[in-house]
């Protein structure tokens, strides 16, 4: 399988604030009817990539995160760590079966990698 | 210093003594943390900085551990990630509250169920989870069940949280 950039993250200390600004600027929609509460961005168009936004803590700025499919989280966060890469959520099942990982890459920008949920 | 979160966790020790005896005044406060009500009420209402040198007697009063003393005692403003991260872990009571939903019967693996019962936002209990899942003191590996670290108690789950946040930090 390849592995394709599938989804975006906003992480916001505003995460309601951040969402209408966006939603108004592109018309962008954003539904949290989730167990998490994850407000999930649909840009209407298939063109590029979906993503979400996730509450960032005070102490941190705001970032957007990339998270890159995998086949198996659990095998590829190995492997960037033997490439010198930093695990900073182990691989983690979300309530609706998807599973991610967050890890650091060896020179400090942290990214996600991602598995849709089981079929 | 950095006193906020040592403030709100003596107005929480304050509110819960209340909640149990409704006649339980500010005066009883002070004198069990051994300093007169004027200088806590002070305090409490911020309009005076936590005495420096009473914070480790405090601590030990309210039965603190000595991580979680050494947290308050050596807070900065600002404070450092490793610090923030520790102020957070002890300063905000839904990261126990989280552990122990885990462990209910009742248990679902929903942050807007677990904010119901906690009494505060979603957001506030998704940035507590990512927390609790950086410090490897949550996990999950099924969509329905959370596993968490072991503690038989709140103190003893803010001693291991504050041995991760060194470990991880």
């Amino acid at each position: 399988m390849a592995n394709p950039v599938s989804q975006f993250q906003i992480l916001s200390k505003e995460p309601d604030a951040t969402a209408a600004f966006y939603s108004e600027l592109f018309g962008w929609t954003v539904d949290a009817a989730n167990p998490l509460g994850y407000r999930r961005i649909d840009t209407g168009s298939r063109d590029g990539i979906q993503g979400g936004i996730w509450p960032a803590p005070p102490e941190a700025a705001n970032f957007v995160q990339l998270f890159i499919s995998v086949d198996d989280v659990e095998a590829a966060a190995q492997h960037a760590e033997r490439l010198g890469a930093k695990i900073l959520i182990r691989p983690t099942v979300l309530p609706q079966g998807e599973e991610m990982a967050v890890l650091l890459d060896p020179h400090g920008m942290p990214f996600g990698i991602w598995r849709s949920s089981r079929k | 210093m950095h006193d906020g979160p040592f403030r709100q966790r003596l107005k929480r020790e304050f509110e819960s003594r209340r909640a149990a005896n409704a006649r339980y005044s500010l005066r009883a406060f002070a004198r069990f943390l051994g300093t007169d009500h004027a200088t806590l009420s002070q305090v409490l209402r911020g309009k005076r900085n936590v005495p420096r040198l009473r914070i480790r007697g405090w601590c030990e009063r309210l039965g603190m551990g000595p991580e979680e003393t050494a947290v308050y005692c050596g807070a900065t403003h600002p404070p450092d990630h490793r610090m923030a991260e520790a102020l957070n872990i002890i300063g905000e009571p839904v990261h126990w509250q989280i552990i122990q939903l885990c462990n209910s019967a009742e248990f679902r693996a929903d942050s807007r169920w677990i904010a119901a019962r906690a009494g505060c936002s979603t957001d506030f209990v998704n940035l507590a989870v990512t927390r609790l899942l950086r410090l490897g003191l949550l996990e999950m590996r099924d969509p329905a069940r959370w596993s968490t670290v072991s503690a038989a108690s709140e103190r003893e789950f803010r001693a291991t949280a504050l041995a991760r946040v060194n470990t991880h930090g």
